[in-house]
């Protein structure tokens, strides 16, 4: 729709959260970590809930459980650096991976701030355990504008498919 | 299993300080089954919180080996189990995880049985030209051989002739009362389950709870992380109850915990923490102090990681941990989790649980992935049989005493065996008690 909901012309059309959308996704899969740590507002939200049955995902991050619920990129950061810190063995041998972004909607917009969603599925290729896997779903974003630049305020990632085989991190959904 | 004797999978010798483990228990797909017949689907396993079927008609399903189970509230809010299964033609009844429902109705021949799993219908059983035979028998649900709850801990088990709940559960029921006394109106389960999968025996998951060994070794990155946030000072961290406490740290030195060993397969594994406030339990410090004394209430904030035999452990250390193991086959295993909490904490409180338990426990953390890929490399590894006997059994061999120590007597509670220990013994002899109990419920399958 792209229908402007505060003041001011929709600051973002579909053509242009498609490009934020499947450059954030390609940065991902060239695991150019600080490239995709960029997009992220320093107070930004990254949200995986989890669910409460096989109908509803959880929705008060602070009385119901989630897979991972940040408050602020520095906890992003945190993850980037234990895959760098060689300390762990689940972040050593990271799988190979393609995000496929597809379905991208711009659910409200004004000058300053978006609500986009769209679908998901990243192919998943664990070499180590030989394990092919599809993990897929949606996500809601709100993106801000910044000094001129597209900002992720929030990203809501709803995993459909949430029995996770031994791993899940951020650069898997 | 080619006639496999029991002596051939676990070599048990105490008086030569021998206890040796063979692989062919992970990774042989016979052992696999016969552990599923005399293990899970024979004896006591966990099912359950009697809070997860809170009201009359509530209800929830769950597995027991292979076999699908039904637990229910009926009218008069009894809980009772069943085999989640038709006595038509084998339909499982209930489709759902949880519930409410006065009546189940088979979804394939309309058979319905009421929240008791009382037959209240067989669809045109008058048209039905039945013999007297069939009106002779029951229609009803198959109800568990046996089933219990202790302070709203649910087990049941598909085969009867089992020794009571109390004693199979023994003194480690002490251990359960510690987790049911954190509230006074006992626990419940943070809405949101998490079920994740490994390509490992089922095996894995029951011994790393109980080692000490692998802390620093599978999770520094966690433990740096910590070191990081504290640092920093850093105001959007999640504190965690390891940042204030250097228990299982290579430097610390004295008694830091240990473990106690008990009858019928449990096991814990135990670290002195401290009353600390980065646990969520510590707004009820004295409230809990005055409940159910101090002894209690400072055993409630050590480090805990309980086993009870074969399909249930609980987790005490970045808030709280409930797990069930279901084997999948011989070389995966799924597991269910939930994080356990006290009724009535504060919103403060509840979301310190919360952020600790996703940062530490989680599939999606920053611990048990660690852990999870540490057991697929292990299952990788037990393919090999040139030595086909594992040495992980070894550490704490001297340390081991029958009976308990100061810190039992503290709670008044008996094990089979203990071992006191600095953060370096890490002892591995906790697990005789799991293979000797495997072994115990082998012996009805293998000579």
């Amino acid at each position: 729709m792209g229908a402007a909901y505060g003041e001011g012309a929709a600051m973002i059309d579909r053509a242009k959260a498609e490009e934020f959308l499947f450059r954030e996704a390609l940065l991902l899969d060239r695991r150019d970590w600080d490239a995709w740590l960029a997009l992220y507002a320093e107070d930004a939200v990254f949200w995986i809930p989890a669910w409460r049955d096989e109908v509803s995902p959880t929705e008060d991050p602070d009385r119901e459980l989630s897979l991972i619920y940040y408050r602020g990129r520095r906890n992003l950061e945190e993850r980037v650096w234990r895959i760098r810190s060689g300390l762990s063995v689940a972040s050593a041998v990271l799988p190979r991976s393609v995000h496929s972004v597809t379905n991208v909607l711009v659910e409200r917009a004004d000058d300053s701030v978006a609500q986009v969603s769209a679908s998901f599925a990243v192919h998943l290729n664990d070499v180590r355990a030989s394990r092919e896997h599809v993990f897929f779903g949606r996500y809601e974003y709100v993106l801000h504008k910044s000094d001129g630049r597209l900002l992720i305020a929030s990203k809501k990632i709803l995993l459909l498919n949430d029995t996770i085989p031994a791993v899940l991190d951020f650069y898997l959904v | 299993m080619n006639g496999e004797a029991l002596s051939a999978l676990i070599d048990d010798r105490p008086d030569d300080g021998v206890f040796r483990v063979h692989r062919a228990i992970f990774d042989d797909p016979a052992v696999f089954d016969l552990e599923l017949r005399h293990i899970f689907e024979s004896g006591w396993v966990f099912l359950g919180l009697t809070s997860q079927a809170p009201a009359p008609h509530d209800y929830f399903t769950t597995v027991i080996g292979r076999v699908p189970i039904l637990v229910m509230r009926d009218g008069e809010g009894t809980l009772c189990a069943f085999v989640n299964s038709c006595p038509h033609r084998g339909a499982q009844i209930a489709q759902r995880q949880c519930g409410n429902a006065r009546l189940h109705v088979c979804a394939y021949h309309s058979w319905s049985f009421d929240s008791a799993g009382k037959n209240r219908a067989v669809k045109w059983e008058a048209e039905g030209a039945y013999a007297d035979a069939f009106r002779a028998q029951s229609h009803d649900l198959a109800r568990l051989p046996a089933f219990g709850e202790y302070r709203g801990f649910l087990f049941g088990s598909l085969t009867g002739g089992v020794i009571p709940l109390a004693e199979h559960l023994g003194e480690a029921a002490k251990l359960l009362d510690l987790v049911a006394d954190e509230g006074e109106d006992g626990v419940e389960l943070v809405p949101g389950g998490v079920t994740f999968t490994y390509e490992g025996n089922w095996k894995l998951q029951l011994e790393n709870c109980s080692d000490a060994y692998h802390f620093t070794s599978v999770h520094p990155s966690y433990v740096r992380l910590l070191d990081r946030r504290q640092s920093e000072a850093a105001s959007q961290a999640t504190r965690s109850v390891w940042e204030s406490n250097r228990n299982w740290s290579e430097d610390s030195k004295g008694v830091q915990g240990g473990s106690y060993s008990f009858a019928n397969g449990h096991v814990l594994n135990w670290g002195v923490m401290g009353v600390s406030d980065t646990m969520p339990l510590y707004e009820s410090a004295e409230t809990i102090a005055a409940r159910v004394g101090e002894a209690r209430r400072d055993w409630m904030f050590n480090m805990r990681n309980l086993t009870i035999f074969p399909n249930m452990q609980i987790g005490e250390s970045a808030s709280s941990q409930l797990r069930v193991i279901r084997p999948i086959s011989s070389r995966k295993t799924e597991m269910r989790t939930w994080c356990l909490a006290p009724k009535g904490e504060s919103a403060n409180a509840r979301r310190l649980r919360i952020r600790q338990y996703e940062d530490f426990f989680n599939p999606s953390g920053l611990a048990t992935p660690d852990d999870t890929v540490a057991y697929e490399n292990c299952q990788r590894g037990f393919a090999g049989r040139v030595e086909p006997w594992l040495q992980g059994y070894c550490r704490g061999m001297m340390a081991s005493r029958a009976g308990g120590n100061a810190h039992s007597e503290m709670i008044g509670m008996t094990p089979a065996r203990s071992v006191l220990a600095d953060s370096q013994l890490c002892d591995e002899t906790l697990f005789h008690s799991y293979y000797r109990e495997w072994a115990r419920r082998m012996a009805k399958a293998l000579p």
